[in-house]
């Protein structure tokens, strides 16, 4: 026994190893001879040699691995420890090093395929390639004719994961005209507040800067699992004395390692964001030259029609030569002053809270107050009972931990994708955003707000290989809810047609509500392709597969928003068999198109020399990004890109911060202009004055209860009838669908989808430990076993996200959720960067015993 | 010389890596595990154990314990289990005759067993024609004992070795080169010098199922974080 009260009994020790099996049966065994043959047999010499390549299935860790190659097979994948800053080493985890599971397992594709029998029942015959191909070409001919070819839409996953393959097919998808589907919102990846707030797609802290944070509040994110691979450096931060404050419905693995859990219910994290930033402002421990100097809250608005005073209205003040997407804004110091969008600097005499009222060049007045008064006046009605019935937590620790974290610096707030995929996720983001900037926590090593969810980012300028012509995008929501009165984005005039897929698995992964087997099965999708190195759940939909190389059988050009390292894929083998790389499968499609399109893709080159030419001419044209990379550094070890922080540290806004730079950075391959335009003061913005915002009282960030906007309006019954919350989380053994048939990773979770529950929960269902349970609701039902975990709040389901069908009973965990759609989502539209975002987890359902025993 | 490993549960962050990467390199077939990861008193890892009062959760590996006293060694008829001249406990695959005394014997459970010739175990999972994974060579000790060889035979009993085929060229055994959260410490306790002489100086530890009196060479620093 040791001091601190750590002990581990025989008992408990016991306990935990009979649980996995440990203590296996005892026999007596005599093995008949001797063996010599088989110790013998690996003697003979062997050719053997190592390959350092990239790990990137959309886990954003962007791991090295280094691949043994014996004799043309992969014998081991180990961890690298190559990156210049030894914090970042070893890279590795329990998935990417059990990769060999997926590549010599069972389920890679071997031969290309055409479907036979029913869609979903996965019936094909093998094929050539050549008829795969002709085929393919012909089919999407045909439905371009009928539909036009912007009714054919190709899904693919999130760029940062792989350049060059990827970037082949979307060349191809905008030479022949088709529909782009974004990724990051597909996956619901996409934080709203970001653009909202900041003007950004994302951004993020690299994990490094954790050790300069003071402390780490994480909302809703399981960084020991989802980002295990850095979680260390939490661990460090904490022995270097900072505090991490874990907020979550569940007592998760990143709970258990932080110094304080806080138990918030579902999504009530914009009630507690919005206590305390209460108590920052009634306290004044805000940073009022920050605020000032960087954000919207000294900006006026009118009280007439809630929208910002612009300049060109005031008499006496002009609107200065500012581009389109800006706009002059007004504050008050004594006089009225114009706010240019372009120059961060105001007075500091400015004021922060008062009503005046403001001359018009109409010779009228209007009464205006300032953001910060307005957001004052409404963070009154965040009462002590407010807070704690909305939050579960009790007003005075919400004090408590608002005093803490402004006393704190930096403080870096960490917001978890499962927590903003719900349909209110934007406005705790918005909320959840005023702890940091309040408090001057923007801009500086150590400090801000990240959500660290996909590898979405693309980092350098891509036009060249990507958009040969001009790309044609649609929100992958819209697909399956249909379009909406206020959408903005364009859509296909007669809806999508032919559906081409890679990289994932959208027949269990993305099919809410089922509306994506329903279109598959009921002929409204008339044309599908899959192309995948394994033949998912998904590729039993699909009217053609082709089989792709994996990993370690191409080349690939990775980066990912976590950490500012380019790398390189390098093929450690030939891929196998028929295999080929989906560079090779775009180009055979393209001058089946189009003798013409050919040209793109370096016809003449074998398919690796092709995707060497491929990256090549994204470093070369990549912009300062990639000034002085080349392949041959790439093929030699990580490449740090630049970054514009302290030490070249990834440290969002900090030339903001900084240089006095206008919100917001580039967010690419988007222009300035585009995302200018969602915060068009050139400021942190917390007002937001587009119509759907002041319709909805979202002006502010506000708190909204889950589901009252969502579930009770689309089916008022719903209420009182599906009482739990249903919570889609990642899994420790998959990264998404990934892994899903690891078999070791299936051996250390018994091969078992589990449902996770409060055991009274349990209790009151009648629903006992290692229960087989059916979760549904009005849409749909999933299948899994009772887990009853004492750390699960009341009234929710948590249920691992990634599972492929068939271990569900061939039941489909998405036929639960349903795709709602914001309309605060839908003011702008950017590819990936305004768009609506899935809610995976605004979803209510009730759960049951199902008929039969375990 | 004494071999012996530290393992810091305040940096343990229950991931299974290292399970996995030993199973990997150590070419264990399905089924098989030198090395397992658990959440004391949990029947399902990273959920918190049932208990009153706060709840607690922290994460343990366990492989072989390398004991200074193994009850395997003293229990193997054959002298097949053998303690190295750096103490580790190794066993030697030729000379194993599959009796299974020693697995009774392990108080830890981590001892495992070949039931089935591991080449047909892993075509049975369906892993591609004639492919096996793992360190494609077999290594010897001094006296030419064979010590690990990537596919043991059907009705042999086998277990970590500290990754002999590792530690034998100068390379860190690979749990404690794949440890993503810096856990795990390797080298000679007795070198005052060496990061594991200092941890197990300065800090506190413990070491599993003690009052047996096994003396395992594989110590545990706390869950708590060090003051
Ligand atoms: S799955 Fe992610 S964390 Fe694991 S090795 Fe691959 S990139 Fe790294």
């Amino acid at each position: 026994m040791v001091k601190g009260g750590f002990k581990l009994t025989r008992r408990r020790f016991l306990q935990g190893a009979a649980a996995g099996g440990l203590m296996a049966g005892t026999g007596i065994f005599y093995r008949g001879k001797q063996g010599t043959a088989w110790s013998q047999e690996e003697l003979r010499p062997k050719e053997v040699k190592f390959v350092r390549s990239v790990c990137s299935p959309n886990c954003t860790s962007a791991c090295g691995i280094k691949a043994m190659v014996v004799d043309g097979q992969i014998k081991t994948l180990t961890p690298t420890n190559d990156y210049p800053e030894p914090e970042y080493g070893p890279r590795g985890c329990l998935r990417g090093l059990s990769f060999l599971n997926l590549m010599y397992g069972p389920d890679r594709l071997e031969k290309p395929m055409i479907r036979v029998g029913e869609r979903g029942k996965g019936e094909f015959r093998e094929v050539t390639w050549e008829e795969a191909l002709d085929y393919t070409a012909e089919k999407l001919k045909e439905v371009a004719a009928k539909y036009g070819p912007d009714s054919i839409g190709f899904s693919f996953q999130v760029g940062g994961t792989g350049h060059v393959q990827k970037g082949a097919w979307i060349a191809l998808s905008t030479m022949a005209g088709w529909t782009l589907l974004h990724p990051y919102d597909l996956n619901g990846d996409l934080p709203m507040f970001f653009p909202q707030t900041f003007g950004v797609q994302t951004e993020e802290l690299e994990p490094i800067e954790w050790l300069n944070s003071r402390y780490t509040a994480v909302f809703g994110s399981n960084v020991m699992v989802t980002r295990l691979i850095d979680a260390d450096l939490l661990n460090q931060s904490r022995v270097k004395g900072a505090k991490l404050v874990v907020f979550d419905p569940v007592y998760s693995a990143t709970a258990a390692k932080a110094d304080e859990w806080i138990r918030l219910k579902p999504s009530g994290d914009a009630a507690l964001a919005l206590c305390m930033a209460r108590v920052i402002i009634e306290e004044e421990l805000y940073d009022r030259d920050f605020i000032i100097t960087y954000t919207d809250l000294p900006l006026l608005i009118r009280l007439d029609n809630g929208k910002r005073l612009k300049a060109e209205d005031v008499t006496g003040l002009s609107k200065p030569d500012i581009p389109d997407y800006r706009e002059a804004y007004v504050a008050y110091n004594g006089e009225f002053l114009t706010v240019h969008p372009e120059q961060l600097d105001l007075p500091l005499n400015v004021k922060l809270f008062g009503q005046w009222e403001a001359p018009l060049k109409d010779g009228t007045t209007v009464p205006v107050k300032t953001a910060f008064q307005l957001l004052q006046e409404q963070l009154k009605e965040i009462t002590p009972d407010y807070v704690e019935e909305e939050t579960g937590v009790s007003w005075d620790t919400a004090v408590r931990l608002a005093r803490e974290m402004a006393a704190a610096k930096p403080l870096h707030v960490i917001y978890g994708a499962s927590n903003y995929q719900w349909y209110h996720g934007d406005l705790k983001g918005r909320a959840l955003s005023l702890l940091p900037v309040l408090t001057g926590n923007i801009g500086k090593p150590g400090a801000g707000i990240s959500t660290y969810a996909g590898q979405y980012r693309v980092r350098m300028d891509v036009k060249d290989w990507w958009f040969p012509a001009t790309p044609k995008w649609t929100p992958w929501l819209y697909f399956l809810h249909g379009p909406t009165k206020e959408m903005v984005a364009p859509y296909p005039k007669n809806g999508l047609k032919g559906f081409v897929f890679g990289w994932h698995n959208p027949f269990d992964q993305h099919n809410m509500a089922n509306r994506l087997r329903e279109m598959a099965g009921n002929g409204e999708l008339e044309f599908i392709v899959a192309m995948d190195f394994q033949r998912t759940t998904s590729c039993d939909w699909a009217d053609v597969v082709f089989p792709a190389a994996g990993w370690y059988e191409k080349t690939e050009l990775v980066t990912t928003p976590l950490h500012p390292y380019m790398q390189l894929q390098q093929p450690a083998v030939a891929p196998l068999g028929e295999r080929k790389s989906e560079l090779w499968m775009a180009r055979e499609i393209a001058k089946r198109l189009d003798p013409g399109f050919e040209a793109h893709f370096f016809p003449g080159n074998d398919e690796q020399t092709a995707a060497e030419k491929a990256v090549d001419l994204i470093l070369r044209t990549g912009g300062p990004p990639t000034a002085g990379i080349t392949l041959e550094r790439l093929k030699k070890g990580p490449v740090r890109m630049w970054s514009e922080g302290p030490n070249n540290r990834q440290v969002p806004f900090y030339e903001q911060f900084a240089h006095k730079k206008p919100f917001p950075p580039l967010s690419r391959p988007a222009a300035l202009p585009a995302t200018a335009q969602f915060v068009k003061s050139g400021r942190i913005e917390f007002y937001k004055d587009e119509d759907p915002f002041l319709r909805l009282g979202e002006e502010l960030p506000v708190h909204k209860p889950p589901f009252a906007e969502s579930e009770y309006r689309l089916l008022p019954e719903a209420k009182g009838k599906y009482t739990f919350a249903y919570i889609t989380r990642n899994s420790l053994y998959r990264v998404h669908s990934t892994h899903s048939n690891n078999i070791w990773m299936n051996e250390l979770e018994d091969g078992k989808a589990k449902v996770f529950l409060n055991p009274d929960d349990a209790a009151a269902k009648g629903i006992k430990e290692g229960d087989l349970v059916e979760v549904y609701n009005a849409r749909g039902l999933v299948k899994g076993y009772a887990v009853l975990d004492p750390g699960m709040s009341r009234q929710m389901i948590v249920f691992e996200q990634g599972w492929w069908a068939r271990y569900l009973k061939d039941t489909s965990y998405n036929s639960l959720t349903y795709p709602f759609i914001k309309p605060t989502h839908e003011v702008y539209f950017v590819p990936g960067m305004w768009a609506p975002n899935t809610a995976w987890n605004e979803c209510l359902v009730d759960v049951r015993k199902a008929g039969e025993a375990v | 010389m004494r071999l012996g490993m530290v393992i810091d549960l305040y940096k343990c962050i229950g991931c299974r890596t290292c399970a996995v990467v030993c199973k990997q390199v150590n070419s264990q077939p399905p089924g098989t595990w030198w090395n397992r990861v658990f959440t004391p008193g949990s029947q399902h890892h990273q959920v918190a154990p049932r208990q009153t009062g706060r709840l607690k959760m922290s994460f343990l590996p366990v492989s072989c314990q390398m004991c200074d006293n193994p009850a395997c060694e003293r229990v193997c008829p054959v002298g097949a289990t053998y303690t190295d001249e750096q103490g580790v406990v190794l066993v030697d695959l030729e000379r194993c005759i599959g009796c299974r005394y020693c697995m009774s014997a392990c108080p830890y459970g981590v001892r495992q067993f070949n039931w089935e010739d591991p080449k047909q175990a892993k075509e049975k999972a369906g892993y591609a024609k004639g492919y096996t994974y793992g360190y494609p060579f077999p290594q010897r000790d001094k006296k030419g004992r064979l010590v690990y060889t990537p596919n043991r035979p059907k009705g042999i009993t086998e277990k970590c070795t500290f990754c002999v085929q590792y530690t034998s060229k100068g390379e860190l055994p690979m749990c404690v080169q794949a440890c993503p959260a810096g856990a795990r410490h390797f080298g000679d306790l007795d070198d005052p010098n060496s990061t594991v002489g200092r941890l197990i100086r300065e800090r506190e530890t413990i070491r599993l199922l003690e009052e047996l009196g096994t003396s395992p060479k594989v110590y545990y620093l706390s869950p708590n974080k060090p003051e």
